[in-house]
């Protein structure tokens, strides 16, 4: 019995320092980024390379503003990828308020075309929307990027599933008050809908401040490129030493991840209810 | 005046008429429908006449081509390349990214403060971006510079190119893509895991069976539904893989890393004469691949939840 007990024990440890290993092994790049964004040029390539330096500067910060438009890309991402979140949840939730609340007819031939939009490639569609958004002069626009992105099927679909799980016949109460239609929507049925709305809230800016192909291909001035897109240039090119490109890095992360720890919850139960990409 | 009290009246019939619900349905349905309309309707028609024409991202000398661009696709060397290594990243990198992130998630489910801390790190690189964690990731494997080839060099491994080596390119790629992945798979897969009543193993474990019997008895076969959907959502995502190789690798060493989408875009968009009409033939063919397995998911995943609308 003893015998059995040290092989659990031995075993539990065994996958404890497995775990263990596999958890430096995510948490070792961020910690090294942050370092090395505080170190000078020469200490980043030297060789052989180590995490710790002898001197540490916060130059690299100061620099990268100058090396690479960066504020221009934090304020590009910032206006695109809460532009999209707002604009999105607000459509997102009267169409899902629709499907989930009212009768209607075509109503479900209507929800099959939503859901179809789910499964179309972006990279089909890709090509076409360019050329549309080239023809509505709306190319290297905040609008050319926002636009295409106003509502999702997912978030549809999110919206819909909250609002069948409401108790029945709220509504009815707001139409014995006389209230219209709108109004029932806007103050009684939306504010019930917080948590969906916030889970839906941190999906739309996670995948809106991360994507990368969409924003390449919307905008062509450096000018106009997002955080993700606009890195993404730079570091093909070779004049960008490495020191402002990692300390870009550093800080194109952090706003998503201050997020994350504030609102972890929100972020697990989105990607657990979508578990979709984009 | 009489007009005016008349446009009134039109004016309050018109909001009657659309206070009903079943009229007002339609405008809230309105903002979403006429997106979907203008920026995935349209274009995915568009897309399949696009094919079909020569014409360039200045949209200057269009002309109709018929069917030339899918025939030059079968004689273009490039093309097939991108179409292997599209489908050698695929077989790569799923079982790899399921089973790493099955295990983990048996592990994890249980709601001990190790095993939650553990979740919530495991996920931090969900939330960053693929420019970033490219970024990151090929420093760190930098032949010369880099931490790991360093580290390795200990254990007797020299010289691994990674990255910059044509044969190990595409696995690198995979490894940092399932480093940056797994952890929203494992949360998926945990949320499915703890659906499981207890009874199941509490039964289990007065038969004697063990946590590994228990594992592949129990957990694996009440998560299937779980676990193919995961599965069909992760093969859908490899197949348009872009990001990882944009940033880290640009489609080199010798396209050993060339995408489908890569090649798209850059037929496209990224170098003279910018020919959308052939990178359209170019998704057309990426789409056939994707729809196929779109059935798939629309047998498991749409058609159960439309039956209740």
């Amino acid at each position: 019995m003893e015998n059995k007990n040290i092989h659990i024990l031995i075993r539990n440890i065994a996958v404890a320092v497995i775990m263990l290993i596999i958890l430096l092994s995510v948490l070792y790049p961020f910690v090294w980024l942050v370092i090395s964004s505080f170190k000078y040029e020469a200490d980043i390539i030297k060789y052989p390379p180590s995490l710790f330096s002898d001197t540490y500067t916060f130059s690299q910060y100061i620099r990268v503003w100058d090396s690479i438009p960066l504020l221009k890309f934090l304020i590009n991402t910032i206006i695109f990828a809460c532009g999209v979140t707002i604009i999105s949840i607000l459509f997102d939730s009267m169409a899902g308020y629709a499907f989930g609340r009212m009768k209607f007819k075509g109503k479900k031939p209507l929800f099959v075309a939503v859901l179809v939009t789910m499964m179309v490639p972006f990279q089909v569609v890709m090509i076409p929307l360019y050329i549309e958004i080239y023809k509505f002069g709306l190319l290297d626009t905040y609008a050319g990027i926002i636009l295409p992105r106003a509502t999702s099927a997912f978030g549809i679909y999110l919206m819909r599933s909250f609002f069948v799980s409401l108790p029945k016949d709220i509504e009815e109460a707001g139409r014995i008050d006389g209230f219209s239609e709108y109004r029932i929507y806007w103050s009684i049925m939306l504010p019930l809908c917080k948590p969906a709305i916030l889970t839906l809230a941190i999906i739309h800016l996670m995948n809106n401040w991360n994507d990368l192909l969409y924003p390449l291909m919307l905008t062509s001035s450096t000018e106009m490129r997002t955080l993700s897109a606009g890195l993404a240039m730079f570091v093909g090119q070779k004049t960008i030493e490495y020191g402002p490109t990692l300390a870009a890095t550093a800080i194109s992360l952090l706003p998503l991840l201050v997020v994350y720890v504030f609102a972890q919850k929100y972020f697990v139960q989105g990607v657990a209810m979508s578990g979709l990409k984009g | 005046m009489e007009r005016e009290e008349r446009n009134m009246k039109s004016k309050i019939k018109l909001f009657t008429y659309f206070n009903k619900p079943d009229k007002a349905a339609y405008i809230f349905l309105l903002p979403s429908f006429l997106t979907f309309t203008v920026f995935i309707f349209m274009p995915l028609l568009a897309s399949l006449l696009i094919s079909m024409f020569d014409i360039n991202i200045f949209l200057e000398n269009i002309s109709f081509s018929g069917l030339e661009n899918f025939k030059r696709l079968i004689f273009d060397q490039r093309f097939w390349n991108a179409f292997k290594n599209t489908l050698y990243f695929t077989a790569l990198e799923v079982p790899i990214q399921i089973i790493f992130s099955l295990l983990l998630a048996a592990y994890v489910q249980k709601n001990t403060v190790f095993r939650r801390f553990l979740r919530s790190c495991f996920f931090i690189p969900v939330v960053c971006s693929m420019t970033a964690v490219g970024i990151v990731w090929s420093i760190l494997m930098d032949p010369t510079l880099g931490t790991v080839p360093y580290m390795l060099r200990f254990l007797g491994l020299s010289d691994i190119g990674f990255l910059k080596d044509p044969l190990l390119a595409m696995p690198t790629v995979v490894l940092i893509t399932v480093w940056k992945n797994f952890g929203l798979t494992m949360i998926i897969l945990v949320a499915g895991i703890q659906s499981i009543p207890d009874t199941y193993y509490e039964a289990a474990e007065i038969d004697g069976s063990n946590k590994w019997n228990q594992f592949i008895n129990i957990t694996i076969p009440l998560i299937i539904p779980t676990l193919s959907f995961c599965t069909i959502t992760n093969i859908i995502n490899s197949l348009q893989v872009f990001d990882q190789t944009y940033v880290m690798t640009k489609g080199g060493p010798v396209f050993k890393t060339e995408t489908l989408v890569q090649y798209i875009y850059t037929r496209g968009f990224a170098v003279a004469p910018y020919d959308l009409g052939y990178a359209s033939a170019v998704a057309e063919v990426l789409f056939l691949m994707i729809a196929v397995i779109v059935v798939l998911i629309y047998q498991f995943f749409v058609r159960k939840e439309t039956v209740d609308v």
